[in-house]
C-alpha cells in the first residue's frame, strides 16, 4: 500500500463505509462539489483554449483578462471569483481530510463557505451591473445575443453561481445530492451549444461522443452495475443499433426512415439481440459469461466485415446514412447542418434513460438486480426468477445501447465495423470502472472525463504541441500522435481504479464495499452443478 | 393432512450419499424437526426440496403435486420459504429491502409500470413496503430497517431472514437450525416465534442441533445419520431410541446438552 | 395477486393470503410457451450430452469435405497447417488454463504477452549489433546456439514480465470478487497492447528470424514440410511434456497443483502460495513465449494486435480442454488449430475467426467443463 496521502485517504474512505448510516450524508457528495465546480471551472477558464487554442478563442479568454489588468473593479472582481472558484473546489478535499483523519470538521469551514458563497454572488451582481447596464467596464468587448455565452469570463461568473449556490447550501445538497447535480448539470448541459456555437466541432464532439457514449454507458450501467453481470461485447448491440439505422435511413436499400422511429426499432432489435444471446448463456458465472459476451462482440462486426447477406456493406460499411430535416411551421432544421439539434436531441434522451432508469433502479427490479448480484442463491430461494431478471437486465442495457447506435449512425452518417471494435467495448467500461460502477452520476462524471480525454484532448493534442513546439522550439513536439495513447490509457485507468478505487470517483457505496470485500459469489447453476 | 410428502430422496455427490433413500410427510401446521449429527445430510434434504439441489432419484410431493425439478423460485412460490444455516442475506441492502426483495414476485407492478413509475408502481410500492415495515416491527426490527443486512447484530440477522421468508407469503417455512449461535434468552424468543408462526397457521419443518429447543417445541422428529433415516416420531420416542442414543446422542450429548 | 385486497390484518406475521393452496401461482406461461420452452430444453440437453460426438463429428465432416473437393494433396497440407498453428495455440493456451486453475483468473492480457514476447524475440535476434542474427544464419551450430540464446532469453524474459503483471495487477485482488481482476486484466491487456502500438507503430513488423531456419525437410506424396513447420511441432510437443513432467515430479510443481485445489489448506501445509503463483505466471508466460518464437520464425511478420484475437482463439482451446487442465490444453489447441484450417476451408478464410468464437460460445455455454473438464459438482 503505497503511504502517499491521497491514497491512504481513499483507502480509509474504503475501509470504513459501514460503520456509516447507508442514507444521508455520503462521501459522494464531497465528490459532487469537487467534481462540479471543478468541471464548471475548467469549463470557464481551460476549456475556451482547449477549443481553439489561439488567442481568437472563442470570445475572450481569460488570457484576455489578465492582458487587460488591471484596468478597473470588474477584472478585479473576474480574479477574486477565479480564486473562490478555486477554493470552492479545494475545500471539500480539506473536509474529506479531516474526516478521514476522524477529526471533526472545524465549525469555521461553514462560515468561510457561506461567506464564499455571498461573496461571489454579489461581486457577479456587481460585475452583471457595471458591464451590462452601466457599460462601465469596456472588459466585454461589444454586448451582442451571443456575448455572453462567448465569453470564458462569463462562462465563469455563471459557473460560479450555480457552484456557489450548491456550496452555500450545502445541506441542501447532501439530502438531495441527485437534484443537485441536476441543478448545477443541466443548465450547463443545455446551453454547451450557446456557449461554443463558434466550435461546431465541438457541439459535435459533445452529441456524437460525449452523448452517445453517456447513453452507451448508461445501458452497460445497468448490466453490469445494477445486475452484477460483466458484458464484454457491449459493442455489438451498438453496432446492431447502428446498422439498423444504416440500413434503414440510407441509399443503401433505398429505405429512408426517419430517425424518430429508428431509434425505437435500433432498442428494439438490439434487446431482442439480447434477449437471444442472453436466453441461453446467463446461467454462466460471471467470468464466463463474460466471455461469452466478448465472443459475440467479435462475431457480430465479423458478421458485417464479411457482408452478410449483402446487407452490410462489408468492410466499407453503409454510408450517406440520412440526416432528419425537419420542417416547422416558422423554420426549417437541417440537422446535417445545425448540428447543435443533435446535440440537444441526443441531450432529451439521455435525460429521458436517466430518468427511467433510476424508476427502474428503486423499483422492484432495481432490488431484485441487487440481491441478484450479492447472492444469487438467496435470491432464487426468495422467489426471483433468476434468469428472467438477468434477461431483463440485458435487454434493457442491448436496448439503451441500439438507441445510442441509431443515434450515432445519423450523426456520423457512416458506418462500419471497425467503430464497434472490442476497444469500443472497453472504452465504455472504463467509463463506468471511472465514474463508478452502479451510480448513475458516476456514469456521466466518467463519460464526460474519458470522452473529453479521449475523443477529444488526444485529437487536439497534435495540434497544441505543434504550436507549443514551434513557440519554443522543439519541432518534434509536432510528430507525436497522441492517439496511439488512447489504449494505455483506458488500461491505466481500468488497472488503477480496481486497485486503488475500485468504486470509481463516485461511487454507489454498496457496490464499492461488494467489489473490495465481498467474498466469493457462488453462481445458483454452479450451486446445482450444472455449469 | 400431508403438505410436504418426501418420497425416497437420494441425493449422491459423486460417491457419497449424501441422503439415501429417505421418506417422510409433514402435515399441515406441524412443527417437524430434523436432527442428526454434522454430515448428516439434513441441509442437503433441505436443499433438495427447495430445488437447490437436483435430486439423484426421489420425489418431494408439496400439496399433493409432484415439485421435483422445479426451479427454487418457482418452489418458494408455490409457498415453500427457507433461511440457510449459514446466513444469507443480501448484505448491502437495508433490512427493509432484504424484506421487500421477499415480497417481490408477488408484487403486482409490470416491468413498465416500474420503468414509468405508474401510479399502480407506486401503490404498489407503498403496499408492500407498508407490510415489510409491518414485518419488521413484529419482530423487533423497526429500529434496523434502514441499516445494512451486515450490520445487525447475529442474532438480529437470523430474525431479519426469518422475516424475508415470511414476506414470500410461505405456507411451509424451513429453518435450517434458526436457533445456532443465539443466547439463551434469543432462544427463548425464537421459541414463542415459531409457536407463534404456527398458531397463525404456517408448518414448520426445522434443522436443529438444540436438543432442549427441539424437544420442547417439536410436534414430531425425524433422525437423519450418514444420510439414512433411523426412525421419526414423537419427541419422547426418538429420546428413549436406542438407535438415536447410539448414533446421535452418544457421540457428546453432554455436550449439547449443557451447550442449551 | 393484483386486486387491492387488504394486507395481512395488522399483527399477523403470516399473510392469511399466502395459505391457499396454489399450485398454479406464478406459473402463468401459456401451453405453447411451455412445448417451445420443454423443446428447446430438450434440445439443449441433447447438446450438452453429445456434445464430443457433435465436434468430432463436425470436424470430421469438414476433413471429408476438403478431401473430396480439394483431394489428398489439400487435404495434407491443410493438415500440416492445422498442426503448426495448433501447436502455438497448444503453447498460448496452457498459460490460460495453468492460471485459471491455480487462481480462477482469465488471465485476459496472456495473449499480449505472447504478442510482447515475439516483439522481444525481435529485439533479441537483431541486438548485440546483429550477432545473434549473424550467428543462426551462418552454420548449423551457430544456429543452434542462437536458437538456444533466443529460446533462454526470450522465455525468461516473457516469464518475468508475467511474473511482474501478477505481482502489480493481480496480487491485491485475489481475494476480491472474480469480476474485479478480470477487469484489472483487460486492463493490463490494453496496458500491453498499447505500449506496444507506441512502441513498434501500426504496422506489421516483419521479422527478422523468418529466414534462419529454411528448406524443405521432407515431402509426403505432394506435401512438403519444410523444416520450420517441424521445428514449431516438436518445439511445442517437447516442451508441453516438459511441462507435464516438472508439474508431475517436482516439488514446485505438487505444489502448483495442491494450490490449485485448495489455496487456504496449502497455506496451511507450509507451502509459499505466493511464490507457487509467481511461478505459475512465469511458466504460463515463458511458453506463450516459445509460442510467440515459434510464431516469428514461422509467419514472418508481426503486429501490436496480435495478441488478442490469437489470445481468445487459444483462450477457447484451453475451454475447449476442460479449464485448469494442462493436458487438455496442449490436446483442445491442436483440436482448434484443425478447427480453425478446415474450418476455414469450408466457409471462406474470413469466417475462421468467428467460426471460433462461435464454438467458444458454444462450448461455455453447452459444456462449460470442456471435453476433458471435472464435473464441478465432484471438484466442489
Ligand atoms: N455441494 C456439495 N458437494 C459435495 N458434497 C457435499 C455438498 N454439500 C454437502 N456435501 C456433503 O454431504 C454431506 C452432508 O452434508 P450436509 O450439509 O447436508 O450435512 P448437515 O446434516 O447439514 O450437517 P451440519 O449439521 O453440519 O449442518 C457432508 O458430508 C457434506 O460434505
Ligand atoms: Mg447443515
Amino acid at each position: 500500500m503505497p503511504s502517499l496521502g491521497l491514497g491512504r485517504l481513499l483507502t480509509r474512505e474504503r475501509v470504513d463505509p459501514t460503520a456509516r448510516r447507508p442514507r444521508g450524508a455520503g462521501t459522494s457528495t464531497f465528490w459532487i462539489f469537487s467534481i462540479g465546480s471543478a468541471t464548471l471551472l475548467f469549463m470557464g477558464w481551460l476549456l475556451p483554449w482547449f477549443v481553439r487554442p489561439t488567442s481568437s478563442g472563442i470570445g475572450y479568454s481569460p488570457m484576455d483578462v489578465v492582458s487587460s489588468a488591471p484596468t478597473g473593479i470588474g477584472t478585479f472582481l473576474v480574479y477574486l471569483l477565479g480564486i473562490g472558484m478555486l477554493v470552492m473546489v479545494l475545500s471539500p478535499f480539506a473536509e474529506l481530510f479531516y474526516r478521514a483523519r476522524k477529526r471533526a470538521v472545524p465549525e469555521r469551514l461553514d462560515q468561510v463557505r457561506v461567506l464564499i458563497a455571498v461573496f461571489g454572488l454579489v461581486s457577479t451582481v456587481v460585475v452583471f451591473l457595471l458591464t451590462r447596464v452601466i457599460q462601465e467596464e469596456q472588459l466585454f468587448g461589444p454586448i451582442d445575443a451571443f456575448t455572453i455565452t462567448d465569453s470564458a469570463v462569463w462562462l465563469t461568473m455563471v459557473g460560479y453561481i450555480l457552484a456557489a449556490t450548491a456550496y452555500g447550501l450545502r445541506g441542501w445538497v447532501i439530502r438531495r445530492p441527485t437534484t443537485a447535480f441536476a441543478a448545477l448539470a443541466l443548465p450547463v448541459g443545455i446551453l454547451l451549444p450557446l456557449m461554443f456555437h463558434q466550435a461546431p466541432v465541438f457541439i459535435l464532439w459533445a452529441a456524437g461522443s460525449l452523448g452517445i457514449y453517456t447513453l452507451l454507458a448508461l445501458g452497460l450501467n445497468v448490466v453490469v452495475g445494477f445486475a452484477g453481470l460483466l458484458d464484454l461485447g457491449y459493442a455489438a448491440f451498438f453496432a446492431i443499433g447502428a446498422y439498423t439505422c444504416g440500413s434503414l435511413a440510407s441509399p443503401k436499400h433505398s429505405i429512408h426512415l426517419p430517425l424518430w422511429v429508428l431509434i425505437f426499432l435500433g432498442a428494439a432489435v438490439a434487446s431482442m439481440f439480447g434477449a437471444v444471446l442472453g436466453a441461453p448463456t446467463l446461467r454462466l458465472r460471471g467470468d464466463y459469461l463474460a466471455i461469452v459476451t466478448l465472443g459475440f462482440g467479435e462475431i457480430i462486426p465479423d458478421l458485417a466485415t464479411n457482408n452478410i447477406g449483402k446487407l452490410t456493406g462489408g468492410p466499407d460499411g453503409i454510408s450517406s446514412i440520412d440526416q432528419p430535416i425537419v420542417h416547422l411551421p416558422f423554420a426549417t432544421i437541417n440537422f446535417g447542418i445545425n448540428k447543435e439539434w443533435y446535440y440537444w436531441s441526443v441531450l432529451l434522451v439521455v435525460i429521458v434513460v436517466i430518468v427511467l432508469l433510476r424508476n427502474l433502479e428503486h423499483s422492484r427490479v432495481g432490488r431484485a438486480w441487487v440481491a441478484l448480484r450479492e447472492d444469487e442463491v438467496a435470491a432464487a430461494a426468495t422467489g426471483i426468477n433468476t434468469t428472467s431478471t438477468k434477461l431483463l437486465a440485458f435487454a434493457i442495457g442491448a436496448s439503451v445501447s441500439g438507441l445510442a447506435g441509431a443515434f450515432y449512425g445519423s450523426i456520423v452518417t457512416i458506418v462500419s465495423p471497425d467503430d464497434f471494435s472490442f476497444s469500443v467495448s472497453v472504452s465504455i467500461l472504463s467509463i463506468i470502472v471511472l465514474g463508478g460502477i452502479g451510480n448513475i452520476t458516476g456514469v456521466i462524471v466518467g463519460s464526460f472525463v474519458l470522452t473529453f480525454v479521449i475523443f477529444w484532448m488526444l485529437q487536439y493534442l497534435n495540434e497544441w504541441s505543434a504550436t507549443l513546439g514551434q513557440t519554443i522550439n522543439v519541432p518534434s513536439l509536432g510528430n507525436i500522435d497522441y492517439s496511439q495513447y488512447t489504449y494505455m490509457i483506458y488500461g491505466v485507468a481500468l488497472i488503477l481504479m480496481m486497485l486503488l478505487r475500485p468504486g470509481g470517483l463516485i461511487p454507489s457505496r454498496a457496490r464499492q464495499i461488494e467489489l473490495t470485500s465481498g467474498g466469493e459469489e457462488e453462481s445458483l447453476a454452479a450451486v446445482q452443478g450444472i455449469a | 393432512m400431508a403438505l410436504i410428502e418426501v418420497e425416497s430422496m437420494v441425493k449422491r455427490f459423486g460417491g457419497l450419499m449424501a441422503v439415501n433413500d429417505v421418506s417422510f410427510v409433514i402435515d399441515t401446521r406441524e412443527i417437524v424437526s430434523m436432527i442428526g449429527p454434522n454430515g448428516a445430510g439434513k441441509t442437503t434434504a433441505f436443499n433438495c426440496v427447495t430445488g437447490l439441489y437436483p435430486m439423484t432419484s426421489g420425489a418431494v410431493r408439496f400439496d399433493g403435486h409432484i415439485i421435483t425439478g422445479q426451479p427454487p423460485h418457482r418452489i418458494t412460490r408455490l409457498g415453500i420459504a427457507r433461511t440457510f444455516q449459514n446466513i444469507r442475506l443480501f448484505s448491502f441492502m437495508t433490512a427493509l429491502d432484504n424484506v421487500m426483495v421477499g415480497a417481490h414476485w408477488w408484487m403486482s407492478a409490470r416491468v413498465w409500470d416500474s420503468v414509468v413509475k405508474s401510479p399502480r408502481a407506486r401503490a404498489d410500492e407503498k403496499r408492500v413496503e407498508a407490510r415489510a415495515r409491518d414485518l419488521l416491527e413484529q419482530l423487533g426490527l423497526t429500529r434496523y430497517a434502514g441499516s445494512y443486512a451486515r450490520e445487525l447484530p447475529y442474532g438480529l440477522q437470523r430474525r431479519l431472514e426469518i422475516a424475508r421468508a415470511l414476506a414470500t407469503q410461505p405456507r411451509v417455512l424451513l429453518l435450517d437450525e434458526p436457533a445456532a449461535g443465539l443466547n439463551p434468552q434469543e432462544k427463548k424468543e425464537l421459541m414463542a416465534l415459531i409457536s407463534r408462526l404456527r398458531d397463525e397457521g404456517l408448518t414448520i419443518f426445522l434443522i436443529e442441533h438444540d436438543m432442549r429447543v427441539v424437544m420442547e417445541i417439536s410436534d414430531r422428529i425425524v433422525v437423519l445419520d450418514h444420510g439414512v433415516k433411523i426412525t421419526e416420531g414423537k419427541p419422547a420416542e426418538v429420546r428413549s431410541n436406542p438407535q438415536v442414543i447410539e448414533a446421535y446422542l452418544g457421540q457428546g450429548a453432554a455436550e449439547r446438552m449443557v451447550d442449551a | 395477486m393484483s386486486d387491492e385486497s387488504p394486507a395481512a390484518a395488522d399483527g399477523m406475521l403470516v399473510d392469511q393470503r399466502g395459505l391457499t393452496s396454489r399450485s398454479h401461482r406464478g406459473a402463468a406461461s401459456s401451453p405453447a410457451v411451455v412445448a417451445t420452452s420443454t423443446v428447446l430444453r430438450q434440445l439443449y440437453s441433447l447438446v450438452q450430452r453429445y456434445f464430443p460426438q457433435i465436434l468430432v463429428a463436425g470436424i470430421a465432416l469438414s476433413i471429408l469435405f476438403v478431401y473430396t473437393t480439394g483431394g489428398l494433396t489439400l487435404m495434407g497440407e491443410q493438415i500440416k497447417n492445422a498442426l503448426v498453428l495448433g501447436a502455438i495455440y497448444a503453447l498460448v493456451a496452457i498459460g490460460y488454463t495453468m492460471v485459471y486453475g491455480i487462481i480462477e483468473l482469465i488471465n485476459f492480457a496472456h495473449g499480449d504477452v505472447f504478442a510482447l514476447s515475439s516483439f522481444y524475440a525481435l529485439i533479441i535476434a537483431t541486438s548485440f549489433g546483429g550477432f545473434v542474427n549473424s550467428l543462426a544464419t551462418g552454420s548449423g551450430i551457430g544456429l543452434l546456439v542462437a536458437l538456444v540464446i533466443l529460446f533462454v532469453t526470450t522465455m525468461a524474459a516473457a516469464g518475468f514480465t508475467g511474473m511482474a503483471i501478477e505481482r502489480v495487477a493481480y496480487r491485491r485482488l485475489r481475494d476480491a470478487p472474480r469480476l474485479a481482476p478480470l477487469i484489472t486484466a483487460i486492463g493490463v491487456s490494453f496496458l500491453l497492447e498499447g505500449f506496444m502500438l507506441v512502441k513498434f507503430g501500426a504496422d506489421n513488423v516483419p521479422t527478422k528470424n523468418d529466414l534462419w531456419i529454411t528448406g524443405t525437410a521432407l515431402t509426403l506424396g505432394k506435401v512438403s514440410i519444410a523444416w520450420t513447420d517441424l521445428f514449431v511441432f516438436a518445439t511445442a510437443v517437447a516442451l508441453m511434456f516438459t511441462l507435464g513432467a516438472f508439474v508431475r515430479i517436482t516439488t514446485l510443481g505438487k505444489a502448483m497443483r495442491a494450490t490449485a485445489q485448495d489455496r487456504n489448506a496449502s497455506l496451511l501445509c507450509g507451502i509459499n502460495v505466493n511464490r507457487t503463483i509467481s511461478a505459475t505466471f512465469f511458466i504460463g508466460s515463458a511458453l506463450a513465449a516459445a509460442g510467440g518464437i515459434v510464431y516469428s520464425l514461422n509467419y514472418h511478420s508481426i503486429q501490436w494486435s496480435l495478441g488478442y484475437r490469437l489470445g481468445i482463439i487459444a483462450f477457447t482451446a484451453a475451454v475447449l480442454g476442460g479449464i485448469g487442465n494442462i493436458v487438455g490444453a496442449g490436446i483442445g489447441g491442436f483440436v482448434i488449430g484443425i478447427i480453425y484450417v478446415f474450418g476455414g476451408q469450408l466457409a471462406g478464410g474470413e469466417w475462421s475467426d468467428s467460426l471460433i468464437f462461435a464454438i467458444l460460445v458454444i462450448i461455455l455455454t453447452f459444456r462449460p467443463t470442456g471435453l476433458f473438464g471435472v464435473d464441478v459438482t465432484t471438484r466442489a
